[in-house]
Parts: C-alpha cells; sequence; structure tokens
C-alpha cells in the first residue's frame, strides 16, 4: 500500500474539523476493514486517514431507553452490538442478523458506523435498519442533522454524507410489538455476499392484518431501497397468500434488478418475489432471521 | 507527509517500541520482530491465517494497521506455550491430528481459545459458527472439531 498521513483526534469534534470537505483522499477511519479492502484493492488511495478510534467513549455506548428505542454510537463495533443482551431482547432481529455478518474478526473490529457510511448495497445493517425505521445523527461543521436510513444512500457506495460530515449515532425506534426479519439470499458465488437481502418491519393487528408495513430490499439494486408499492398492497390487508403474491409481484415490477456474478436480473426477479412472502411470514412466526 | 511513527505496545508480555509506517498492517508489524504464526494468507479477512489478539480480542492482522496498536497489549501464538508447556488447545489439536499441512493451524488454535474464553462448553454447531471465518485447504475440519471439543474438556480438568 502506498504512504498516508495517520491523525487521531482525541474528540468527535476534532475529527470533524480535521475532514475536508473537497478532498475525497482525506477519510475517517472507524475499524478500518473496509477501507484495508479498498487500499488493498488500489480503489482509494488516501493522502490522510482520520482515525475515530480515540474519540469520547460514549459514542460506542450502546442504550436501549426506558419506552424500548435504542440508541448506537457510530464506533460501538459489531460485536458490541451482537453480544448486548439489551438487543437481543428488544431486537432479536438486530442480534440474529449480525450472527451472519461476516466472521467473528471482522465484527470485533468493524463498527457501526463504518457499516452504514459504506454504502455498499450488498451489506446487511443498511436494509435491516432501514426496514426498522432507523435514523443516523450527523454531524459537520454546520451543525447536526438527522438523516433516515432509508435515504442515506445515493447510489452504489454513495451515501448523502458531506465529505466532512461524521455518523455520530444510530437512533432505532422501539419495536411495540412490531414484526421484523431480514433475510439474505446468497448464491454460493465465490465472494459469499448476497444475491438479494430483504428486511420487512410491520405492526399486526388480529391474526395478520398488516399495519405500516416498511419493506427494504438490497443486494440487487444499486442501493438499499424501499418497495413502496408492494407496501402499499400489504398496508392494511391480511397477510394471505393471495396478497403475499400479489406483493412480491409488485416488488419485483417495482425496482430495477442488476444482474451480475451473483444471478441474473430474471433470478434475482424471482427470489424477490418468493423471499418477500417468505420474510413476511417469518417474521409473522416470529422467527426474525433465516 | 507520512512520516514514520513510533508506537508503543506490549508484545507477548514484553514492552515495546518500534518506528513504523502508517501504511505497515499488525502481520508486518509482527514479521519485523521475526513472528511469523500469523501470515498473510487471503488478505482479505476471510482465513484466518493472520489472526492476532489485540487487548485480548482476535482480529484479522492483515486488515488491521499497526498504528492502531500503540498502546495496546499484542498475543500471538507464539506466546501460548509461554513457560514451556503447551496449551489444552494446543494438546489437543495435537492429540485429535487437528491439521495436515499446518498451515491454518496457529489461526483455528487462537481462534480457538477465544471461543472457549466465552463459551467453555460449545456445541458443534457453536464450534462450526464460530469458527466459520477460518478456512483449512487440507480440510481438517472434522478432526479440529473434535480438537476443540477435546480442549473444552482438557481446560475443564485444568480448572
Ligand atoms: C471478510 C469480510 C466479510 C464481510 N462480510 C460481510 C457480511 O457478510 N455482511 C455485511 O454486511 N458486511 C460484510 N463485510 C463488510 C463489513 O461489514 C464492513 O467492512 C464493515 O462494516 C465496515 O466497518 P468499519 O468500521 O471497518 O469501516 P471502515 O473501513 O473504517 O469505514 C468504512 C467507510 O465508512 C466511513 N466511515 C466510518 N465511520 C464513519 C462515521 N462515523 N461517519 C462517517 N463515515 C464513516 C469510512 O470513511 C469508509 O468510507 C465484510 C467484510 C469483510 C472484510
Ligand atoms: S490473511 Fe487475513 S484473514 Fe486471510
Ligand atoms: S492443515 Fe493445511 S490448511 Fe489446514
Amino acid at each position: 500500500m502506498i504512504p498516508f498521513d495517520w491523525v487521531e483526534p482525541r474528540s468527535f469534534a476534532e475529527a470533524v474539523a480535521s475532514l475536508d470537505p473537497e478532498d475525497p483522499t482525506v477519510r475517517p477511519v472507524a475499524g478500518g476493514t473496509a477501507l484495508m479492502l479498498m487500499m488493498k484493492a488500489g480503489v482509494f488511495t488516501p493522502t490522510r486517514l482520520i482515525s475515530l478510534a480515540q474519540i469520547e467513549p460514549h459514542y460506542s455506548a450502546i442504550t436501549v431507553e426506558k419506552n424500548g428505542a435504542l440508541r448506537i454510537g457510530a464506533m460501538a463495533t459489531l460485536s458490541a452490538l451482537e453480544q448486548s443482551s439489551a438487543v437481543a431482547e428488544h431486537f432479536p432481529v438486530i442480534t440474529e442478523t449480525l450472527l451472519t455478518l461476516s466472521n467473528v474478526r471482522v465484527r470485533n473490529v468493524a463498527c457501526v458506523g463504518g457499516a452504514l457510511a459504506h454504502g455498499d448495497p450488498h451489506m446487511d445493517l443498511p436494509p435491516l435498519f432501514a426496514a426498522l425505521g432507523a435514523k443516523v445523527l450527523v454531524r459537520g461543521p454546520a451543525g447536526v442533522r438527522e438523516i433516515d436510513v432509508d435515504s442515506l444512500y445515493a447510489g452504489y457506495y454513495e451515501t448523502m454524507l458531506a465529505k466532512d460530515e461524521l455518523i455520530a449515532e444510530v437512533f432505532v425506534p422501539a419495536l411495540n410489538g412490531a414484526k421484523s426479519a431480514y433475510m439474505k439470499c446468497t448464491s454460493r458465488s465465490a465472494d459469499d455476499w448476497p444475491a438479494l437481502g430483504l428486511a420487512v418491519r410491520f405492526e399486526v393487528e388480529g391474526h395478520a392484518h398488516i399495519r405500516n408495513p416498511r419493506l427494504v430490499v438490497s443486494a440487487a439494486t444499486e442501493k438499499v431501497t424501499r418497495l413502496t408499492q408492494a407496501e402499499d398492497i400489504l398496508k392494511n390487508a391480511e397477510a394471505d397468500s393471495v396478497v403475499l403474491k400479489r406483493a412480491g409481484e409488485a416488488a419485483a415490477e417495482e425496482v430495477t434488478l442488476l444482474g451480475d456474478a451473483h444471478g441474473s436480473a430474471s433470478y434475482k426477479r424471482e427470489l424477490l418475489r418468493v423471499y418477500l412472502a417468505r420474510a413476511i411470514r417469518h417474521a409473522l412466526a416470529g422467527k426474525s432471521a433465516q | 507527509m507520512s512520516e514514520t511513527r513510533t508506537i508503543r505496545f506490549t508484545l507477548n508480555g514484553r514492552s515495546e517500541s518500534v518506528a513504523i509506517q502508517p501504511h505497515w498492517n499488525l502481520v508486518e508489524l509482527l514479521h519485523h520482530f521475526g513472528l511469523t504464526g500469523a501470515r498473510e494468507s487471503c488478505g482479505q479477512g476471510l482465513c484466518g491465517v493472520c489472526t492476532v489478539l489485540v487487548d485480548d480480542v482476535a482480529v484479522s492482522g492483515c486488515l488491521y494497521l499497526a498504528v492502531r496498536v500503540d498502546g495496546k497489549k499484542i498475543t500471538t501464538v507464539e506466546h501460548l506455550d509461554e513457560g514451556g508447556t503447551l496449551s489444552p488447545v494446543q494438546q489437543a489439536f495435537i492429540e485429535c491430528g487437528a491439521f495436515q499441512c499446518g498451515f491454518c493451524t496457529p489461526g483455528f488454535v487462537l481462534m480457538t481459545h477465544q471461543l472457549l474464553a466465552r463459551n467453555p462448553d460449545p456445541s458443534d454447531d457453536e464450534i462450526r459458527h464460530y469458527l466459520s471465518g477460518n478456512l483449512c485447504r487440507c480440510a481438517a475440519y472434522p478432526e479440529i472439531v473434535e480438537a476443540v471439543k477435546l480442549a473444552a474438556k482438557l481446560q475443564k480438568q485444568a480448572r
């Protein structure tokens, strides 16, 4: 790898001030797992890296509030999130998703902020957090703003974050009995990235009356994407097989699915149709991940 | 730009200080100290051959910049037989023949230490899941799972 400068600010504010809004070769680094891969592959050549490892410890905190909402500091590691008993109790879907994310050593090092800011559409936490209605709290020189995770992504490896903005925290609203599931389908390609990711969250009335559904597709699309037309079909409907089939078909029509080494576009269309019903049924059965 | 930096850390129980380039990874740092138990194989975080413990947490040395260990404690596979006796995990790997060429063994041994520290009595599924980030080209997987179970037993007896 090519040499670069390494800066280790002691505070979040100092880290923001060290960023450069114009220079794409200056980047923040959290766990560095994604950046190291890009640097080794030669697709990213930094001149300066701003390490967030020494900023104030509360940026690594994981807190479930009294009302059941979850706050995760951007520097919390994926392992810390996976091992949090409060998270397992209130958001089992998050714990189960983490168990299928990468491997122990990557989770020990990678941070939640890095997992959300990287912008690779094949990753697991962005679609899940988007379905859960999570927001990121972002701080830049002009102050603080909130971005819904479902609108955080501008394109393939592109986010709405300015180059001098940092994610400080993720806020996940309480589930309050809502059902949720995340499923991914891996077609055994050499890189093991999924062909499709699908996250769902909805409330249920009575036996299977669906309220406020949020459906999010990933991996097969250029970026994490809400399936609004499928949501409209499920809204206030009974999740029987006819409705689920219609929702699956609407989902497969409303987004552009990309063919690649993980499968052709038409294969992924078929996957989306099938997985949509499967994820809803999993969530209804209280089984959240596969 | 990109001057060398001096970092201080504990390496297998000894205090060290060394001037490094910011782009060195942890495997390169260890090779500088003549430690070759951790090696770079896939270089992408997938295979576990580069496993190192930083503050008692397993990391992939190939994806971990050496500058990050400033002020931290590094433990490598070379430290496990400190005092001249093999650890129960090492003994179990030998007993079960849990390797053929041995290339992957340091990583599996360190990860097994981590697993048993968290979960002293893991099931076959838990073992397979925890070690899924370690690859063995000789496919000694059945023997490795046996070795982890034997190590768990040996550790319990030693207590
Ligand atoms: C072997 C391997 C397997 C993997 N498998 C999976 C998998 O199965 N599922 C999955 O979802 N992912 C997987 N990943 C990807 C992994 O989740 C990411 O590498 C990791 O989450 C990135 O986190 P990090 O802290 O290391 O980020 P870094 O590499 O430090 O940063 C990533 C990006 O985020 C930016 N950034 C970091 N923190 C902030 C912040 N607070 N504010 C703004 N920008 C920030 C950086 O500038 C960089 O652009 C895998 C990775 C590896 C190496
Ligand atoms: S060399 Fe680091 S995980 Fe393979
Ligand atoms: S023993 Fe040869 S790679 Fe595992």
